[in-house]
């Protein structure tokens, strides 16, 4: 036991003296919120399974803004310190590593990346003296029933989305439509949302159907759509499943007969690859594109493909981006790195950012920004999007969740 | 249920035999439950990503099953002989183990991505099947399940080898007194058997995704599907794969809210009826 | 697994503090004196424990060590199955899940005191290992365990079906939140996440169940269940009512797992389907044989030394890689697993450690 426990010192003794060196103010005050003081952030994301890479991405895109921030003096004088600690994504784990960084004086959490992980992390918040920044999950349940006074979220919610989504339904030419969905949350809501605008625009849904999460085999869901007479799907499967729908559907010659697929989750820049030229024409819903035209967006790309060697950033990079410049922002309203002042400054903030003017709910800490309709198509060699509609945070989803009891 | 819906449960379930009756080899001769097939099918696909990469897919179809005919033989020498004198269950959880080290590795190897493979162009369109329209690669998964599970029977009723393994699989002790040796057929049962879990991995790299989960997610399946279609019987397991395969499309199509849990009932009510399964212990 | 029962020290050294964990010596019962004896000592235990966080003030390791407890608790239950009846469960996660989803579900949803969720909990997680162990303990051997799994697999399908979300949060998990006066064992909700408060209430779990086993190990009962798992047919003849006994015997398991799954979902303030999942079925299952179930305290060592490594060797991502090299370690190589190796005098430990002296000269 003795070796374990030192073992266990060892690292602990290390990021301590680090962060002695780090920075010049006397260190061991962690989070005190005094000038200079630096301003702490823990990633902690997954190490391994289909979603390693969006927490890594995460966590390059958090270093990005860190060392953005760092170079022009630190955030209203405070200098960005990251600590990273990856995890096997399970939440007891994630919750352990939690409060580890915390205890090493970091008093904001990021680059968490599942829905459970982050939900039993935002139970914890309080006792902890730590806010989190969700740049990732957009299950509606994490600013909704498993709320946090300490939990924001710096990315569009699955209830926002959608509504983004069933706006722009008259903009898409089928008008007899089958949904495929998956059977979570997500799928369940989408579906909902869609069936009642499709109904507003008189259009007609002709089939809805579930399929359970890590399902591979959709055969019997394709067949039953084309035997259903719908021109057009509206397909909410994601990862994985979204990879095998596609393929698979493809197999069956399913998209050539349609006059629109519209997808929900289901398409994304790390997947025209696997997916290739059989999704050209696809719509699906899009939080961000590099594309958008701002100054504060154009400087950013223009620095990320700097240091990226010339690659455009993508929806999972420029969202935690998106949540480091909130922290940033709140930081230098609150002109402190204290926890509970940030949280203050937070729980009002509105601020110019590179998706254009967001700001921060109050009632349930979602914030407000567009969302976009995007449609697949080739660009250079690859494919790429092209924004079809944008629907301000204004008309999708106004209201704080009801379920969320701050 | 229309035609097109029968042969997606004919595709999936055939998919499913070709996994399961390669476990069920190994289960029968050896006595082991073989918790690494899952891995074994997972490296088939992604040696079938490597090999589409730098050739085509048909190479992969000859290719990672000879490969993993190689792992196989690997196992038997390496594990299965050398453990043999051990219990059962313990050699079963070594290959647990040994599922944990190949999936990680593979993983270490090819990344967490999903991968594409693309079927052969010739098999990208549909067929004609009596006026239904049907993809023309699960035709082609069909045809192999239905060429593999003809020639496996055969081979294993005609063949001396099929009678030498028939005979060690019903009784070791005895057939090593008369003479067969156990050890030699064991090494060729196998490698067929991880050899099959490869072609089944490469069948199913285009069919579906090529992803970290895949080996765990079939594993259940397969065991379920052996242990249900009776140990160690092939016969068995090849008849509770493509049931399985049927019964899962079925519950898709007509009970779909609670299709997800059919597979899992149904193996309860099976092995809770007849605990040994189906077939009971018959080899073919 | 007869196997790993003879691997178990039949001589102790009475002094030693271990030799009353130790596993019943071949031929020895329960009389008054080892009884006394054996309480005695778990009080001792009991308390010296409890001091635990005196010691490890590092919250981190502090969280390590109880988070290890109730890993420990739930591969006890699982470890006891393995070693007296002989039955190898990747299912166990059904209790310790339908335990940590009912104490979700009381507190949050019927607004109980957590005390009352802790009870319903673990004699519901009972009732459900009474219920299923009627069905499977007739069933022998693989089947057995592919039984268990499809269980805790549908369980855990059952649980993410849409139907039940407004019950169970099916993916999205369920957060536990009970009143703000409401205590359980002195502790309100918001301190329960911190590891050195929730200490005592896994602590003294822990200390009850390895007594309840040590007693039952060493009972007449379980001398039953050894004569049943060595041959069963053996004793069936001999009179023994063999159905009976192994139906107590996972149904005592059952009752164990819930526990552990209670405090988990106490501790974590928040379940999720990870606690029904085949990676948590399979990784306690691991912990048990890591750590050596033929001992008593076997499979708590392989819990905390999973949760240390969880902890310690997640960055590389390669847990899943060392936890299968552990399992295929420790039943090639160990046996016993740690602490068998361990009492066994470490003669195989030393062994590697001069094989390996040899192979480096």
């Amino acid at each position: 036991m003795h070796k374990k426990l030192l073992a266990a010192a060892v690292p602990l003794m290390a990021v301590g003296a680090m962060t002695g060196c780090g920075s010049s103010s006397d260190s061991g005050s962690g989070g005190s919120g005094g000038d200079g003081a630096p301003l702490k952030i823990a990633l902690i994301p997954p190490s391994g399974g289909p979603l390693a890479v969006f927490g890594k991405d995460s966590t390059t895109a958090w270093q990005f803004a860190a060392d953005e921030a760092n170079a022009n003096g630190g955030v209203d004088g405070h200098k960005v310190e990251i600590v990273t600690s990856q995890t096997d994504g399970t939440p007891a784990a994630t919750v352990r590593a939690a409060r580890k960084a915390t205890q090493g004086g970091a008093r904001f959490i990021s680059g968490v990346i599942t829905s459970p992980e982050n939900g039993a992390l935002q139970q914890q918040l309080p006792s902890m003296n730590a806010i989190s920044f969700n740049t990732f999950g957009k299950d509606d349940a994490l600013t909704g029933k498993q709320c946090s006074a300490n939990a924001y979220r710096t990315v569009q919610n699955t209830a926002m989305d959608v509504d983004a989504v069933a706006k722009s339904l008259e903009k898409l030419p089928a008008t007899k439509w089958a949904i495929q969905a998956v059977d979570y949350a997500t799928g369940r809501t989408a579906a909902k949302i869609f069936t009642a605008a499709a109904k507003q625009a008189g259009k007609q849904v002709v089939l809805t159907q579930y399929a359970p999460l890590n399902t591979t085999e959709f055969g019997s869901y394709i067949t039953k759509i084309k035997n259903s007479g719908a021109d057009g799907v509206f397909a909410i499967e994601f990862g994985a499943d979204g990879v095998a729908f596609v393929n698979q559907g493809a197999q069956f010659k399913l998209f050539q007969g349609l006059k629109s697929v519209l997808g929900f989750n289901m398409v994304s820049e790390p997947l025209f690859d696997a997916l290739g030229d059989k999704i050209e024409g696809f719509y699906n819903n899009i939080g961000y594109v590099h594309q958008l035209d701002n100054a504060k967006n154009r400087a950013f790309v223009a620095a990320w493909k700097a240091k990226n060697g010339g690659k455009d950033p993508y929806y999972v990079q420029a969202d935690a981006y998106l949540g480091a410049q909130t922290l940033f922002e709140a930081v230098k309203k609150a002109k402190s790195v204290d926890p509970a002042k940030v949280k203050t400054a937070l729980d009002s903030l509105s601020f110019d950012s590179i998706v254009g003017q967001v700001s921060i709910r109050p009632g349930d800490h979602q914030i407000l920004r567009d969302s976009y309709l995007g449609q697949v198509e080739k660009q250079g060699s690859g494919l790429g999007w092209k924004v079809i509609n944008t629907v301000p945070a204004s008309e999708t989803q106004p209201q704080a969740d009801p379920s969320c009891k701050l | 249920m229309d035609l097109a819906q029968l042969l997606n449960g004919l595709a999936y379930g055939a998919l499913l035999m070709i996994l399961s009756s390669g476990l069920a080899m190994i289960y029968g001769l050896r006595g082991v439950m073989n918790f690494a097939h899952g891995a074994l099918y997972m490296l088939g696909a992604y040696l079938a990503y490597e090999v589409t990469q730098r050739t085509s897919f048909w190479a992969a179809l000859v290719l990672a099953p000879l490969l993993l005919a190689a792992v196989g033989a690997a196992l038997e020498l390496g594990v299965f002989r050398r453990l043999q004198h051990r219990s059962h269950i313990e050699v079963g959880l070594v290959m647990f183990g040994a599922a944990l080290i190949i999936e990680r590795t593979i993983v270490l190897i090819w990344g967490d991505d999903t991968l594409p493979v693309k079927a052969p162009s010739a098999l990208d369109g549909t067929a004609n099947v009596l006026g239904t329209d049907y993809p023309a690669y699960r035709l082609l998964i069909i045809g192999v399940a239905a060429v593999m599970a003809v020639a496996l029977v055969l081979w294993l009723k005609r063949s001396r080898t099929g009678l030498h393994i028939r005979a060690a699989s019903h009784d070791t002790e005895t057939a090593k007194i008369l003479g067969i040796d156990v050890d030699r057929v064991s090494l060729v049962v196998v490698a067929l058997g991880a050899a099959l879990a490869g072609l089944a991995g490469v069948l199913a790299a285009p069919y579906f995704s090529v992803q970290p989960g895949m080996g765990q997610s079939i594993l259940i399946m397969v065991l379920i599907v052996v242990v249900a279609g009776g140990v160690g019987s092939i016969g068995g397991a090849m008849v509770a794969a493509l049931a399985l395969g049927l019964i899962q499309t079925a519950g898709n199509v007509w009970i779909p809210s609670v299709a997800v849990l059919v597979p899992y009932l149904v193996a309860i009510a099976v092995l809770l009826w007849r605990p040994s399964g189906l077939a009971g212990k018959r080899v073919a | 697994m007869s196997t790993t029962a003879e691997q178990v020290p039949s001589e102790v050294p009475a002094t030693d503090p271990a030799a009353l964990l130790a596993p019943a010596p071949v031929g020895s019962g329960l009389d008054r004196r080892t009884v006394l004896r054996g309480l005695g000592l778990a009080v001792v235990v009991l308390v010296v424990g409890l001091f635990v966080p005196d010691v490890i003030s590092d919250p981190t390791n502090m969280g390590i060590a109880t988070d290890g407890v109730v890993l420990g608790i739930l591969a006890l239950s699982i470890g006891f199955l393995a070693h007296r009846s002989g039955l190898i469960s990747l299912g166990h996660t059904a209790f310790y899940g339908a335990s940590a989803y009912g104490l979700a579900i009381a507190t949050t949803s019927w607004d109980w005191s957590p005390m009352q969720a802790i009870v319903f909990a673990v004699l519901g997680g009972t009732v459900l290992g009474l219920v299923i162990g009627a069905f499977v303990v007739r069933t022998p051997g693989v089947s057995f365990l592919v039984l268990t799994l499809a269980i805790g697999q549908a369980l855990h399908q059952l649980v993410v079906q849409d139907s039940v979300r407004e019950t169970t949060g099916a993916y999205d998990g369920l957060a536990v939140t009970w009143g703000a006066d409401d205590k359980v064992a002195g502790i309100a909700q918001a301190d329960i996440g911190n590891a050195a408060t929730f200490w005592p209430l896994a602590w003294v779990s822990l200390v009850v169940v390895l007594v309840v086993l040590w007693l039952v190990g060493r009972s007449r009962f379980g001398r039953v269940l050894e004569a049943i798992r060595e041959n069963e047919e053996r004793a069936r003849f001999s009179g023994f009512n063999t159905y009976v006994p192994r139906l107590i015997a996972f149904t005592l398991s059952s009752a164990i797992a819930s526990l552990a799954g209670a405090l988990f979902a106490l501790k974590a303030s928040f379940v999720s389907p990870d606690t029904l999942s085949f990676v948590t079925a399979g990784d306690s299952l691991i912990a048990a044989i890591v750590g050596g179930f033929a001992t008593l305290v076997g499979p708590l060592v392989g819990g905390v030394v999973y949760i240390y490594a969880q902890s310690e060797l997640s960055d590389s991502g390669n847990l899943q890689l060392f936890t299968g090299i552990a399992l295929v370690v420790a039943v090639v190589f160990l046996r016993g697993g740690i602490v068998g190796a361990v009492t066994d005098g470490g003669r195989k430990l030393r062994t590697i450690v001069q094989t390996r002296k040899g192979a480096g000269r």
